[in-house]
């Protein structure tokens, strides 16, 4: 029976409009409503597929402020069993390797892990990096990009989609998986769920209490930060064709000329 | 006093939200024009537990309020496919048999309204009778152990889609010399003998449609009969509050939703320097409908949390009132964003002129401005009755 970890993140929704502090390029958390990552609901519904076919116990971590507690309730009211929330002011700002250090050392607090299950990008952030530092860090074999996952006692198969086609991992348990767009559509929290989920576990613990110095996170002193940023440009008009009898062609010129076809 | 709603309250609005997302508005316009109805919907509703959310645990529900549910209605009107069904099936039916039916007909029916898999249409409202409840003639003769039940009924939702219809109707008051009736609530089988219905063609764009029903002496057993024989009037009490509370959250849902898409337009729109919601012309007459769409949505939580408190007085009054404010704040809502969208406001497309007609339904039932007007005039102001 796999003891699973599921790593979530709050972000902000893609639905409302995204924007960073104009101080320091963090994100700006107060300008869009906050929800679970959507490819995070996808880490925690494979999960969840594990433990209905095979038992075992499914563990939510994020690392996150205050407020990240509504995406972690969310991953419980999905039916995830228990959390570990790591919250500590120190960490605004905290880059991608900060990041997976801070969370390897939260997934090291679960007890006999066999299994961590991540999202293979975050919406906000978009690098795409956590899973894979995250397995450097906890030693352990990294199947990133899935969009199937086979769990057979301790051997873990899974196939990676990737733009140069299927690739097909094996690998022994303790690992991190990846998941990808494709790998399942997630569950919506039935009523229940969203009932039982208040009365679950949630951890809470900061950086000191995972042994972790303050100033070796955070902005101050991230290895990477953000130094300039400006909006998209806004979409041009497109190009009208009036149909006079060779409106077809004319679309077939304009895609051609796209080199879109 | 709270005005927040429990983080579970806001969990259920938020998940029922996204699956509302889903479907959204585009999956009832193909549905209304391809005659299809909203079983993909309802059925995944159900299955997680929102259509029963106010359902005892004990009979496989959630064991919520009516606030639960108000808050699953609202929701789904919200994202553009409000369930007209819930306010009906769910809401008054699964009440009235939680609260007053017997133990046989709670384990019949409740199951079934916890999953969603049972509907149950209401049928109170009839052509000579019209709000005046007192002058319902639908009637019940015993026959044997059972009943024979006859009348008619119109302005019924669903029917065709429900495997039942609850029938307020009369029965002799055996406690009476003159032969008086008193009101009784009877459980139809839609497939019972004797009863017919038909579709009221409506000028109104909802997969949900409206019947006449025709009963002409239905023989139904004698447990067709809800709960005992003179709690008739405490029943009807218990489903109508909900009834109201419901339509208003139908309402305030569909204002938010017309709300929301005037909204987004008025900041994308551009056709001097600045969008046009940066006009006051646009802006102030969206900010108003916000407010009136705030202060129903008030009352009607009110409404539902002394309801759910056990206080079916209180209820009345705030159901009544959050009624009359919600529907008002939808049909402005949507006058006003169909006004933002000036022409588009009325394309198929945009998909708002198909909500003029049926915000205002809102106006109209399940209980009429007017008759809330008498109600609260004679209730709450104490004036004198006219009729």
């Amino acid at each position: 029976m796999p003891n699973i970890v599921v790593l979530v993140k709050q972000v902000p929704d893609t639905y409302s409009e995204r924007k960073l502090a104009e101080s320091d390029h963090t994100l700006d958390r107060d300008s869009a409503d906050a929800v679970l990552d959507e490819i995070n609901e996808r880490a925690v519904e494979e999960a969840l597929l594990l433990k209905e076919a095979q038992g075992g116990e499914v563990t939510v971590v994020s690392v996150g402020p205050d407020r990240a507690t509504d995406a972690i309730r969310k991953a419980l009211s999905m039916g995830a069993d228990k959390a570990v929330h790591v919250s500590d002011e120190a960490l605004r700002g905290s880059d991608v390797l900060q990041t997976a250090k801070v969370l390897a050392a939260a997934v090291g607090k679960v007890e006999g892990y066999d299994l961590v299950i991540a999202g293979n990008e975050a919406s906000d952030g978009q690098a795409g990096a956590v899973p894979a530092i995250l397995a450097e860090l906890l030693g352990v074999p990294q199947l990133t990009h899935a969009r199937k996952v086979e769990l057979d006692g301790t051997t873990l198969k899974v196939e990676r989609e990737s733009e140069e086609g299927i690739t097909r991992l094996e690998a022994s348990l303790p690992a991190v998986v990846s998941v990808g767009e494709k790998i399942n559509e997630p569950r919506y929290p039935s009523f229940k769920g969203i009932m039982a989920a208040k009365k679950k576990p949630v951890e809470t613990l900061t950086v000191a209490d995972l042994g972790i110095d303050a100033g070796e996170v955070g902005l101050g002193n991230a290895w990477t930060s953000v130094l300039e940023a400006a909006p998209k440009p806004p979409r041009t008009a497109g190009q009208r064709v009036t149909d006079e009898g060779d409106g077809g062609s004319k679309v077939a010129e304009y895609l051609v000329a796209q080199k879109l076809i | 006093m709270v005005f927040s709603e429990s983080d579970e309250r806001i969990a259920l609005r938020s998940a029922v939200f996204e699956l509302g997302r889903k479907y959204g508005h585009e999956y009832m316009r193909r549905q209304v024009r391809s005659g299809g109805k909203t079983n993909e919907l309802w059925d995944e509703a159900g299955k997680l537990g929102y259509l029963g959310v106010n359902v005892p645990e004990e009979f496989g529900g959630g064991g919520g309020g009516i606030g639960d549910l108000a808050a699953v209605c609202e929701e789904l009107s919200a994202a553009g496919c409000g369930l007209l069904l819930m306010v009906v099936s769910p809401a008054i039916c699964s009440t009235i048999i939680a609260r007053y039916g017997t133990g046989e007909q709670k384990r019949q029916w409740l199951p079934g309204f916890a999953q969603g898999t049972t509907r149950m249409a209401f049928g109170i409202t009839e052509p000579d009778a019209g709000s005046n409840a007192h002058k319902i003639t639908t009637t019940a003769r015993r026959d044997g152990d059972g009943w024979l039940l006859s009348g008619r009924k119109v302005f019924i939702s669903g029917v065709d889609e429900a495997d039942a219809v609850m029938i307020v109707g009369r029965i002799r008051d055996e406690h009476s010399r003159e032969g008086r009736l008193k009101p009784a609530l009877f459980i139809v089988p839609t497939n019972a003998e004797g009863f017919t219905y038909q579709e009221i063609e409506m000028d109104i764009a909802s997969p949900d449609k409206q019947f006449l029903l025709f009963l002409d002496d239905v023989s139904l057993p004698a447990d067709a009969l809800v709960g005992s024989e003179d709690a008739a009037l405490l029943q009807l009490f218990a489903g109508l509050n909900p009834e109201r509370i419901m339509a208003a959250s139908f309402a305030i849902g569909t204002g938010r939703y017309a709300l929301d898409k005037a909204v987004e337009y008025a900041k994308t729109r551009t056709v001097w320097k600045e969008p046009i919601g940066a006009h006051q012309g646009i802006a102030h007459p969206l900010a108003d409908a916000k407010i009136s769409l705030e202060l129903a949505k008030v009352m009607t939580q009110k409404a539902a949390a002394l309801y759910d408190a056990g206080d079916d007085m209180g209820a009345g009054e705030a159901a009544n009132m959050a009624k009359y404010a919600a529907a008002e704040a939808s049909i402005k809502a949507v006058d006003v964003a169909v006004q933002t969208h000036g022409g588009n406001g009325l394309a198929s497309e945009y998909g708002l002129g198909s909500l003029i007609a049926a915000s205002r339904i809102s106006r109209i039932a399940p209980v009429s401005r007017e008759m809330i007007l008498n109600f609260v005039a004679q209730n709450s102001l104490g004036l004198p009755k006219s009729y």
